[in-house]
């Protein structure tokens, strides 16, 4: 039970993060709104790391340089998710946003690159993804 | 239209990447030290692309609230929920959860027009279409007995 509301909140947090960032982006600018929300949390993530020392900082030097970098990411993720929210709603962004992340992972564990254990195709997933994009289309009437 | 869900699947596209290079990251590391390098990694880079693009003008934070301050937190919060859902309902069931709750937040977002953004009304075909998606979900994520990557760092 607590774990569901962990996750539910988890999720929740997920879609407020988007709105606020929206919703911030009005007064200040997108770019700056990126900058501003990755920075605060940039800072509180450091504060805890600091307290709970649940991981080393030298274990970084053991990844993949490419891997390290991901979070660069976050800079087009965050700019793209306020414009669409802007654009086509919240609902929209969310739907598409979700649908595209499940089908990259979908094609990156069938193919196995970057390392993770490669995954056969199934009927179910080509049916999940189906189900999926029909639901956008319903969203549109 | 298009522009937008051209921009929420590229948005989506990055998560799924991203997700897969912080959980690497997140194998060694733990879950604090690779949440605040992927967080400072994004404030970089938003950072360097706002200069290129605006220039001085991305330091120029005009009718700053006070709240603004504090809305990077909630990141924090999505990394404390994902972390223990996921401890506590094994990653598949957590993640079914944490999507199905995306979705339905998001809706009421759009019906409420929440934090002062635009108002979408709110119609029983969004229900009906943010269902078949959840269905879709659960039977992409359930169906066929796939084994799950554990991916606990999950962006916005």
């Amino acid at each position: 039970m607590r774990g569901s509301l962990f996750a539910f909140f988890g999720g929740a947090f997920i879609t407020l993060q988007g709105v606020a960032n929206a919703r911030i982006s009005q007064d200040i600018g997108t770019w700056q709104a990126a900058m501003i929300t990755q920075f605060t949390g940039f800072i509180t993530a450091l504060m805890i790391l600091l307290f709970v020392r649940d991981g080393e900082w030298q274990q970084f030097k053991q990844v993949k340089p490419l891997y390290l970098i991901g979070g660069a990411f976050g800079a087009v993720i965050v700019f793209s998710n306020v414009t669409a929210i802007h654009q086509i709603g919240v609902t929209y962004t969310i739907s598409a946003l979700l649908i595209a992340q499940l089908c990259l992972t979908f094609v990156i564990d069938i193919n196995g690159w970057f390392g993770v254990v490669k995954q056969k195709m199934r009927l179910p997933q080509f049916v999940g993804i189906g189900m999926m994009i029909a639901g956008v289309m319903i969203l549109r009437f | 239209m298009i522009p937008g869900l051209l921009m929420a699947i590229a948005a989506g596209s990055l998560v799924g990447l991203q997700n897969i290079f912080n959980s690497k990251v997140n194998e060694r590391a733990g879950s604090w030290a690779t949440t605040a390098l992927v967080l400072g990694m994004g404030f970089a880079a938003s950072l360097t692309i706002g200069f290129i693009l605006e220039g001085k003008r991305i330091f120029t934070l005009q009718n700053m609230q006070p709240w603004y301050w504090i809305s990077g937190m909630i990141g924090v919060g999505v990394v404390i929920c994902l972390v223990q859902g996921v401890k506590r309902l094994g990653p598949t069931y957590a993640i079914l959860i944490v999507l199905t709750s995306q979705l339905v937040l998001a809706l009421l977002f759009d019906s409420l027009g929440l934090l002062g953004l635009d108002k979408v009304p709110f119609t029983f075909n969004k229900l009906l279409g943010v269902l078949a998606i959840v269905g879709g979900v659960i039977v992409f994520k359930i169906g066929g007995g796939r084994k799950f990557q554990k991916s606990v760092v999950q962006r916005k």
